[in-house]
């Protein structure tokens, strides 16, 4: 006869659960060390995986989403339309044009407007320097998590080329809230397309150097080839987006599929590789590095040739007083119209999707007609991958959660919202 | 007074004393150990576009930062949490700094026989043996910690110590086998000029390099630390001074390995040469300074490859050892073997 | 030419390769030894000029606001609230008029420009400063007095030195100091 206080660990099930005071106890499996990597881990981000341990290997791993949840959805329905474009942004600050530009796509489907030619071009150009910074971020996040910390160090500051390209272009490092209803925020800058070509110049050559260092390394080769496959079926039925899934040998970028803004003029690939383990997804995320910047070259091309004008809708801008028009010959800035602290929007169900630094991204929007939106309706890419870790990961050593959760780009900010 | 004066020399330079506690003892190791890391620091942010240490005297280029470094240590709080095992858990770091220093006893730095504190006749053997000590502490602190992360970290130094533990024996001993001794002095005065036998025996180097990096958690193989999966390993409940002293044990652990590999390798002292009739300047302090600046070379290339290379996984670095190293410390070996025969040296 | 696939390969890899590999690593690592390529900056010694169009803090021209509540009812933070307040109306001798006019909370404020953007007036404006620190939270929620007032960057008033970034094609971007300069940029 035990003691209540004793667990009697005789003949103990596994599954089955015993009583201590205040708590029940149950054996989760035959010799199994389970640790909780996160919230507060440096290895986790902003989540918990729950790791169960047979010796080195997982033998379950269960990602618990939502430690930065912030009620994002909810929070939007209670402002006003341009409002929201601030709030989800906050999703992936780095990633911030990409994040809010299906969000603003869906309202102007809702009010039944199309932003003129520059305002799409101005659009592709930012989203296009968001993703090699977004892809940058997390190579660098890659990088450390396999314990390289120049490639922690090298991505994180050359990326801070394209973050200043971005301030340059919208005023700010990382929130620029720059697609609004109808157009955008800001035109570009006097030499501001010299700059972004000095830019793609020097960021051709350190992709380079990023190869010798990294994806050639012998170490890093070793610890990411073959590691975490993703096979192609598995992909597909996982709704896995992004170079993820572009990984995996699936030809879906949404920017072919559906192109949106001005990308279906645009001439550039979409690298798909075989393989889908990690090493095939790092390398996805440099050949799109690369691909961007073909595309930043021809924007920087086309804007210089285009007029200086045309980067707002005629409804928010042909009754422009005088003032709006001289501060945006002058500075290059577009005042938005005192209606737009009020815009009414008409009733309506709207969906857009874009892709997204990780992925695709998919917003629905829904308004009664009032000054608030009835529904906001966020997918995020994150959100779609996270469920990787759980089929891909056991049968991994420990080691190579770092390499898989890296290689995944996942991001909790974004997947939580 | 010239008498006191001489005393109190003979007794800071009683060789005993002298070379476990200030050089290439204690004192000696903290401070390239302080100068390691800031060369670490330093190294790894050049070549990362970054300043690194530098508002701490700026005018020395923060070399001080690890001064300060050590004094926040000192005055943070050290917590030991609850479920630890009080005993264990405060005396495995600080045997593991004691025991990481004891292999300085069997190093001789000159070949003067009364700087020798234990004779050396089979010096090699002694250091050897002496530097396998310190791995049991820190899987003791691991252990004594109580954490899971502990745990796995101390694990997987238990599994490197099979990975190296051999490699770096069976290397060393390749340099044995040509001088037909384990006398360290001998095995010196064997390498005049350029017959070093870092270069007659590149791949007993190789190997030897190879097992000291994986020995003291050197990048590529910084594995029982590894921050993303394990925190800080077997260090995770450490803080305060107790944590300083766990970072700092591997450190001088490395810094006597590389004393030892030194002076098997690379010449210890030579190119100098000192007589048998030499003063305590010439016969003991110059070929001292030669070792150590040699062994801070050969730290300094460890320390490059923090900026080169990520860590490889633990099976990964134990089948390279396997694998790899040890059948070329084994070549290395046979190669030594092979020069013993021929009388080469 | 419109957007496609491109199906590929990650390139095969050797024992040639990876001794190439470990060799081009660390051929890399000792480029940037011998010549890093840093653009730290060293504040507050160095500071740096920030562009015109830069969203940092706002400051209110009093003269020009026209009392019309588009800034505060933009500002997607609830940072931008009004005051009211009676005061003797100067067209009218002898009457009160009701005045109201826009202060900031820096507590809240998350520099999106909205604010400045739909400010009919350009009674609005940002200034080049983006490091103004407060001692405490109290401080940051303005009134009407100090939200007329020009932050300055502290590393501005204790003498740093402006700095620009000014983009490269080899080295991605460089700090140049800027001499002799004064005033917002
Ligand atoms: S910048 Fe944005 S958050 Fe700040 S006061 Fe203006 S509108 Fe509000
Ligand atoms: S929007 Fe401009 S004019 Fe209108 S209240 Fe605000 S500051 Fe004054």
């Amino acid at each position: 006869m035990s003691s209540p206080g004793e667990l009697k660990l005789s003949g103990w099930e596994v599954g089955e659960t015993r009583k201590l005071p205040g708590m029940d106890v149950k054996k989760i499996g035959k010799d199994l060390y389970e640790i909780f990597i996160g919230p507060q881990h440096p290895g986790s981000g902003h989540m918990r995986i729950i790791v169960r341990l047979d010796g080195d290997v997982m033998v379950e791993v269960d990602p618990d989403l939502g430690y930065v949840h912030r009620t994002m959805e909810k929070l939007a329905e209670g402002r006003s339309f341009i409002k929201v474009i601030p709030l989800v942004e906050r999703m992936a600050i780095l990633d911030a044009c990409n994040i809010t530009l299906p969000y603003v796509e869906a309202v102007e489907k809702l009010m039944d407007i199309e932003p003129p030619e520059r305002a799409k071009y101005l659009r592709v150009l930012l989203c296009e320097i968001n993703r090699i910074a977004s892809h940058l971020y997390g190579m660098g996040i890659f990088g450390v998590f396999l314990g390289h910390s120049t490639m922690y160090m090298w991505p994180f500051g050359d990326r801070e080329v394209f973050v200043e390209l971005a301030e340059r272009l919208t005023g700010a490092r990382l929130t620029h809230s720059y697609p609004v209803p109808g157009g955008v925020r800001r035109d570009v800058p006097e030499g501001f397309t010299d700059d972004l070509r000095k830019a793609v110049r020097y960021m051709r050559k350190r992709l380079e150097e990023y190869r010798k260092i990294f994806l050639d390394n012998p170490v890093i080769r070793a610890r990411l080839e073959g590691v975490g496959v993703i096979p192609r079926n598995l992909a597909i039925e996982l709704g896995i987006v992004g170079p993820n899934l572009r990984a995996s040998g699936v030809e879906y970028d949404v920017r072919m599929v559906e192109p949106y803004e001005a990308y279906g003029e645009l001439d550039f690939e979409v690298p798909v590789f075989e393989e889908g383990d990690a090493l095939a997804r790092a390398w996805v995320r440099v050949e799109e590095i690369k691909q961007s910047l073909r595309i930043l070259e021809q924007v920087a091309d086309k804007l210089d040739k285009m007029p200086r004008e045309g980067f707002m809708h005629d409804k928010f801008w042909a009754k422009a007083p005088k003032l709006y028009k001289d501060v945006y010959s002058r500075e290059g800035r577009v005042k938005l119209m005192p209606l737009f602290a009020n815009l009414k929007v008409p009733a309506g169900k709207a969906f857009a999707r874009a892709e997204a630094g990780r992925g695709e991204i998919v917003y629905y929007v829904e308004s009664e007609g009032k000054f608030t939106p009835y529904r906001v309706r966020v997918v995020s890419p994150s959100f779609r991958n996270a469920i990787v870790f759980k089929y891909i990961a056991p049968g991994h050593r420990l080691m190579d959660l770092p390499a898989i959760y890296g290689s995944i780009d996942y991001f909790p900010p974004e997947a939580d919202r | 007074m010239a008498g006191v004066v001489d005393t109190i020399i003979s007794w800071i330079f009683w060789p005993p004393l002298f070379q476990l506690v200030i050089a290439p003892g204690l004192v000696a190791a903290l401070a390239i150990v302080i100068f390691i890391l800031w060369f670490e620091r330093k190294t790894a942010a050049r070549v990362q576009m970054r300043v690194g240490p530098y508002n701490v005297s700026p005018r020395l280029g923060g070399a001080l930062q690890l001064i300060a470094d050590l004094i926040r240590y000192s005055f943070q709080e050290p917590i030991i949490p609850k479920t630890v095992d009080t005993a264990a858990f405060i005396l495995a770091p600080l045997a593991m700094l004691v025991i990481s220093v004891v292999p300085t006893a069997a190093i001789p730095v000159s070949p003067l026989p009364w700087t020798w504190p234990i004779p050396m006749e089979h010096s090699l053997l002694v250091a050897l043996a002496l530097t396998t000590l310190s791995p049991v502490f820190l899987v003791a602190a691991g252990w004594a910690s109580n954490n899971k992360f502990s745990v796995i970290g101390s694990t997987r130094e238990a599994f490197m110590v099979t990975a190296y533990e051999l490699v770096f024996i069976i290397s060393l001993l390749a340099v044995a086998a040509p001088v037909h001794s384990y006398n360290l002095v001998e095995i010196v005065e064997a390498q005049a000029g350029w017959r070093m036998f870092a270069i007659l025996n590149p791949l007993a180097f190789l190997a030897a390099f190879i097992a000291i990096l994986m020995s003291t958690s050197g990048f590529p193989f910084e594995i029982p630390e590894s921050e993303h999966e394990v925190v800080a390993g077997p260090f995770t409940e450490y803080s305060g001074l107790l944590y300083g002293i766990d970072m700092g044990a591997a450190y001088i652990k490395r810094y006597v390995m590389s004393v030892l590999l030194t002076i098997a390798f690379l010449g210890g002292w030579k190119p100098l040469d000192p007589q048998p009739g030499a003063g305590l300047l010439a016969g003991y302090i110059a070929p001292l300074v030669v070792v150590l600046v040699k062994a801070t070379i050969v730290m300094a290339v460890m320390s490059f490859f923090r900026a080169v290379y990520g860590r490889y996984r633990l099976d990964q670095a134990v089948d390279l050892a396997w694998r790899v190293i040890l059948p070329m410390a084994l070549a290395g070996y046979a190669l030594g073997l092979i020069y013993g025969y021929l009388g080469v040296i | 030419m419109p957007p496609r696939p491109s199906r590929r390969r990650v390139p095969p890899y050797g024992f040639l390769a990876a001794v190439k590999g470990n060799l081009g690593a660390i051929a890399v690592g000792l480029k940037y030894f011998l010549d890093p390529n840093r653009f730290t900056l060293h504040y507050p010694r160095e500071y740096i000029r920030l562009k015109p169009g830069y969203r940092g803090f706002i400051v209110l021209n009093k003269a020009k606001c026209i009392m019309c509540e588009s800034c505060a009812r933009i500002c997607p933070a609830a940072a931008m609230k009004m005051v009211r307040f009676q005061a003797p109306d100067p067209r009218r001798p002898g009457k009160m008029k009701l005045y109201k006019y826009p202060v900031i909370n820096y507590q809240r404020c998350i520099f999106c420009g909205y604010c400045v953007d739909v400010c009919p007036t350009e009674a609005l404006r940002h200034v080049p400063a983006h490091d103004v620190v407060y001692y405490n939270l109290e401080e940051m929620d303005l009134n009407l007095e100090q939200f007329q007032v020009e932050p300055k960057s502290p590393a501005e008033v204790e003498g740093g030195i402006p700095v620009r970034y000014v983009f490269d094609p080899e080295r991605g971007l460089v700090k140049v100091p800027e001499k002799g300069q004064a005033g917002g940029g």
